[in-house]
């Protein structure tokens, strides 16, 4: 679905410099992988790069494969066409941010449904179902403030899954919690992602949890250069 | 691009950030409501004094000093003229004159000859008397002699003739009585060959239509009438026909003065008007813009989630200008309902005269009002706005 080859973002200079390498990525529909490393070695940027929301600056391949054929995304970064690169996550990207990401002017309803609302999809009862599965219905009518941490992950959840999107991201969805409802909420979205077929990318900086909830682990490996910026590489999974 | 989505979206987040909206819909009335009490007083004051001077015809009419010398043919290309409403010969005022009295009173009226014909703005709705024996008597004389419209009235015309004093009679029939405001003394008004006939008695001619001898009229004798009934037609043609006369070398009376003070206060309301209007509105644009721009940096990491969530640049503006609207709206909803109070208290304190309006706005003015508002809020907040189009995704999830 994802195919990327020698994919290269930097960000600062200098000492400053900050470089991500991804020589070799494809991703299919069924594989869950994990992002481990420490933190700031760049999970966030190559989730980032991944969800479209984040522009490469060389790619010598990044495509996205649709139903309608291959779709150039290094092109579409390159000629500033945003609207297509929206309409792409809107259709096929589920994103779990950091810190939750919901809009806290809607209900967890709202929330929920939000992505289904903007593609047009009809209210066939998948809000509801989503929310029983990952343990939030009591909350569908409340505001996100008035939930707990853990709520808000697991609504922010249901939100990436709600439109059935080909990839699902995640960008340390149990960072928050406890280690024991930390792997609840793992499998709970893992459970989902394998009932849609869909493919996950999890970046977690907790590998011993990534192990436990079956996920194949991708390293992102960091080195000091001589100019005193850092290169991050990306696992070569061959 | 889903605009229900997003006009909802934009509503929902509009009303939780209730307490800003509040200040950005207060600051717009602050602008809107003034201005609608001030151009309402403009239009409302400027419309009764216009009004009141239209409704007078006496203020149209020119009137010629000092004695002319007319032909019938003259006075008759003046009323074809496309600035005259109406224009009528008189006749000599000495010879114009009647003494009127009921059969069944011995009390006497001495009353003014005025000619009359159809389109006499002074006769308004009633129509006027083309006969030779009828006539509209004016409202004081009729209380004088007690008549009423279809009363017969005996008719007196004297002359002092060879020295001794003469007098011819005749009846003459009430079609109707004119209002006072109309004319305030006693006269009747009557057609031009009654009035003819009258002075042709009084110069010692022969009057055929009543059988009253006297000198045969000369053949090819014109008469001369020394002076006639004008009216322009608008209050705007008063001023070209006062100096069309003096071009011809004739002194005219006119109210020209009283008209142009109504048009110089019009004027003048008008240019204070529009440059208050003019500041209120800049400042009122400046306003909606700085709120739209202070709007996308607050809002900046909802905006991003948005984009993240696939929203189009075009709808994130909708989104922006949608909110700056739903302050239009509601602050020109709020600035009709404050000056419609403002209207209702400065017509009860300044008007006397039921019909007239101290402030007064047309349904139009209503619609301009808004359009103008919300044009300007939506210009103003897509200007502002416009940042949403340089939001990345990436720059504002991060701490969401």
């Amino acid at each position: 679905m994802l195919s990327l080859r020698e994919v290269r973002k930097t960000r600062g200079e200098g000492s400053q410099r900050y470089s991500l390498v991804i020589p070799r990525l494809d991703l299919a529909a069924g594989r869950q992988l994990a992002l481990v490393g420490p933190s700031g070695c760049g999970k966030s940027t190559l989730l980032d790069l991944l969800a479209l929301v984040l522009s490469p600056e060389a790619a010598q391949r990044f495509d996205f494969v649709v139903d309608e054929g291959h779709v150039d995304v290094a092109g579409l970064w390159r000629d500033a066409r945003q609207n297509r690169l929206a309409q792409l996550r809107s259709r096929q990207i589920g994103y779990v941010l950091q810190t939750g990401g919901l809009l806290g002017y809607l209900d967890v309803r709202s929330n929920i449904g939000l992505p289904r609302k903007l593609l047009g999809m009809s209210d066939d009862g998948t809000v509801e179902r989503l929310a029983a599965q990952l343990e939030v219905a009591e909350q569908l009518g409340k505001k996100p403030q008035a939930l707990s941490v853990g709520q808000r992950q697991r609504v922010s959840c249901a939100r990436a899954l709600a439109h059935n999107p080909q990839l699902l991201l995640a960008d340390e969805p149990t960072a928050a919690l406890d280690p024991l409802n930390a792997l609840r909420v793992m499998q709970l979205l893992l459970g989902r992602v394998r009932a849609q077929g869909a493919c996950c990318v999890i970046a977690t900086h907790d590998e011993s949890l990534a192990r436990e909830a079956g996920l194949h682990s991708l390293r992102i490996a960091c080195v000091q250069d001589k100019d005193g910026g850092v290169t991050a590489t990306l696992e070569d999974e061959r | 691009m889903r605009i229900a989505l997003v006009m909802s979206l934009a509503w929902q987040d509009y009303r939780a950030d209730a307490r800003l909206s509040a200040c950005t819909v207060l600051a717009l009335v602050a602008v809107i409501a003034p201005l609608l009490v001030l151009f309402g007083l403009k239009f409302g004051l400027v419309g009764s004094l216009t009004e009141r001077l239209e409704r007078d015809p006496a203020v149209r009419e020119v009137i010629p000093m000092g004695g002319g010398r007319f032909s019938a043919g003259f006075i008759d290309e003046l009323a074809r003229r496309p600035d005259v409403a109406f224009a009528l010969p008189r006749t000599r005022q000495i010879a114009a004159t009647a003494d009127l009295s009921l059969p069944t009173s011995d009390q006497t009226v001495n009353v003014e000859m005025i000619p009359t014909a159809v389109g006499d703005p002074l006769l308004g709705d009633t129509l006027p008397a083309t006969e030779l024996d009828r006539v509209l008597l004016s409202q004081t004389a009729a209380e004088k002699l007690g008549a009423k419209p279809g009363d017969w009235l005996d008719a007196a015309f004297t002359r002092q003739f060879s020295g001794r004093a003469q007098a011819q009679r005749t009846r003459l029939q009430v079609t109707a009585v004119l209002p006072l405001e109309a004319f305030g003394r006693d006269a009747i008004f009557a057609s031009t060959e009654l009035l003819e006939a009258v002075e042709d008695y009084r110069d010692g001619r022969a009057v055929d239509a009543f059988g009253w001898p006297g000198d045969a009229p000369g053949a090819n004798e014109q008469r001369v009438f020394p002076a006639f009934r004008l009216y322009a037609r608008n209050l705007d043609d008063v001023e070209p026909l006062r100096l069309y006369f003096a071009e011809q070398h004739l002194l005219v009376s006119t109210r020209a003065q009283t008209i142009a003070q109504v048009k110089s206060l019009s004027r003048n309301l008008s240019l204070v008007f529009w440059v208050i209007a003019t500041l209120a509105v800049v400042g009122a644009v400046a306003a909606v813009f700085a709120s739209a721009l202070a709007a996308v940096e607050r809002k900046r990491r909802e905006l991003s989630v948005l984009r993240l969530l696939g929203f189009s640049t075009g709808a994130l503006l909708l989104f922006v200008v949608l909110q700056a609207l739903y302050s239009g709206v509601l602050a020109v909803v709020i600035s009709f309902v404050l000056y419609g109070l403002a209207e209702r208290g400065l017509n009860l304190l300044f008007v006397q005269v039921p019909g007239e309006y101290a402030s007064h706005l047309l349904i139009r003015h209503y619609c301009v009002a808004l359009l103008a508002a919300l044009g300007a809020s939506a210009l103003a907040a897509a200007l502002g706005g416009w940042r949403v189009a340089r939001i990345e995704a990436s720059e504002g999830i991060r701490d969401v």
